[in-house]
C-alpha cells in the first residue's frame, strides 16, 4: 500500500507514455490498452488514461454519471526534484518541452512548471531548504 | 625434474566455464541498484481555496497528518509514501501566479488515487460525514474505484484492487 498512485488524463496515451519515458525518467510498466498505461518512477506510479465512453472498459476514465467527460489539464500536479534545475530545463528546453513559466522562486525551493502533450502540469522542484527536499521523512 | 614443495599447498587449477545465468542475475541486480537509487517521496500539489478546511478534511477524512503549515497559503501533509502540498491560489508572493497574470485554481481531473482495504465501506463512513461523491463505485479492469471531492472541489479517488490487480513487487 505505500506506492503512491497519481491519475492523469491525456489525449493520446502513446505520446504521452513517450513524453514521461523519455523527457522524466519514467518507466512503462504497463501499456495494455490503447487508453491505458501506468509508469513508474521511485514510489510514485503514475496512471495515464484516455477518456472512453460510458459502456467501455476503463473505470478510471468513463464520463461521470451527469455525462461531464474527464479531460487533461488544471493545476495540480505531481512534483519531481531534481539537482540542477536550470541545467534541467535547459536540456528539455532543446528537446521542444514547453514550460508554462521560467523558473520562480519560493519559500523551499525554485520551481517551474511544464506540460505534458495533453497540456497536464508537472513541476519541477530543486530544494532551497534540507526540509523541503524529498527524502523520506 | 624436483618437485616443487609448494606444490601441495596450491589450489587445484579448475577451468571456469562462464555460466549466463549467474551473469544475468548479477546484472539485474546491478541494475536494480542503479536504478531507483535516491528514493523520493512522492510529491503532489493541490491548488485549495480554504487551506484550513483542506487540511481538516484531509486529515479527518483521509487519514493524512499533517506535517507543516508554516502560513496561511500553505501546508504539508504526509500519508505513508505520499506527500501532499496544499497551496492557495496566489499566495506565496504569487510563486505559483503565471508570468501573464494567470491565477492557479482548484479542480481538474487528474487525481491522487488512495488505496483502501474496503471500498464500500470506506465510501458509507465518509458518507456518513457528508463527503461528497462525484460517481457511485465504478468496477474498473483491475480495480473498483470512486471519485470524491475535497471542500474546494479537487478529486481524490479511492481504489480497492481486484483480481489481477497488478503490483509491482517491492525490494
Amino acid at each position: 500500500m505505500s506506492t503512491v498512485s497519481v491519475r492523469y488524463i491525456v489525449i493520446d496515451v502513446d505520446a504521452a507514455v513517450a513524453f514521461y519515458c523519455q523527457h522524466l525518467g519514467f518507466r512503462e510498466e504497463m501499456h495494455p490498452a490503447p487508453s491505458f498505461a501506468m509508469l513508474s518512477r521511485g514510489d510514485l506510479r503514475l496512471v495515464l488514461v484516455s477518456p472512453v465512453g460510458a459502456d467501455q472498459r476503463g473505470g478510471g476514465s468513463r464520463p461521470m454519471p451527469d455525462g461531464r467527460k474527464q479531460e487533461p489539464g488544471g493545476w495540480n500536479r505531481f512534483m519531481l526534484e531534481v539537482g540542477d534545475l536550470a541545467g534541467t530545463v535547459d536540456a528539455l528546453r532543446e528537446k521542444g518541452v514547453h514550460f508554462r513559466n521560467d523558473i520562480v522562486t519560493g519559500v523551499g525551493g525554485r520551481q517551474i512548471l511544464l506540460d505534458d502533450p495533453s497540456g497536464n502540469p508537472v513541476e519541477l522542484f530543486e530544494p532551497t531548504r534540507p526540509e523541503a527536499r524529498l527524502a523520506s521523512r | 625434474m624436483t618437485p616443487d614443495a609448494l606444490d601441495a599447498l596450491r589450489l587445484p587449477i579448475v577451468p571456469v566455464v562462464p555460466r549466463q545465468e549467474f551473469a544475468a542475475a548479477l546484472l539485474r541486480r546491478i541494475e536494480e541498484r542503479a536504478g531507483p537509487v535516491v528514493r523520493q517521496t512522492a510529491t503532489v500539489r493541490y491548488f485549495v481555496t480554504d487551506l484550513d478546511a483542506a487540511v481538516a478534511f484531509y486529515c479527518r477524512n483521509l487519514d493524512f497528518d499533517e506535517e507543516l503549515r508554516p502560513s496561511p497559503v500553505f501546508a504539508m501533509l504526509y500519508r505513508g509514501d505520499l506527500r501532499l502540498l496544499l497551496s492557495v491560489p496566489g499566495g506565496q508572493g504569487g510563486a505559483h501566479t503565471l508570468p501573464d497574470g494567470t491565477v492557479p485554481e482548484p479542480g481538474g481531473w487528474n487525481r491522487i488515487s488512495l488505496e483502501v482495504a474496503d471500498l464500500v465501506a470506506t465510501v458509507d463512513a465518509l458518507r456518513e460525514r457528508r463527503v461528497r461523491f462525484r460517481t457511485d463505485v465504478v468496477t474498473g479492469v483491475g480495480v473498483r474505484q470512486i471519485l470524491l471531492e475535497d471542500p474546494s472541489g479537487n478529486l481524490v479517488e479511492l481504489f480497492e484492487p481486484r483480481a489481477g490487480y497488478h503490483e509491482r513487487p517491492r525490494g
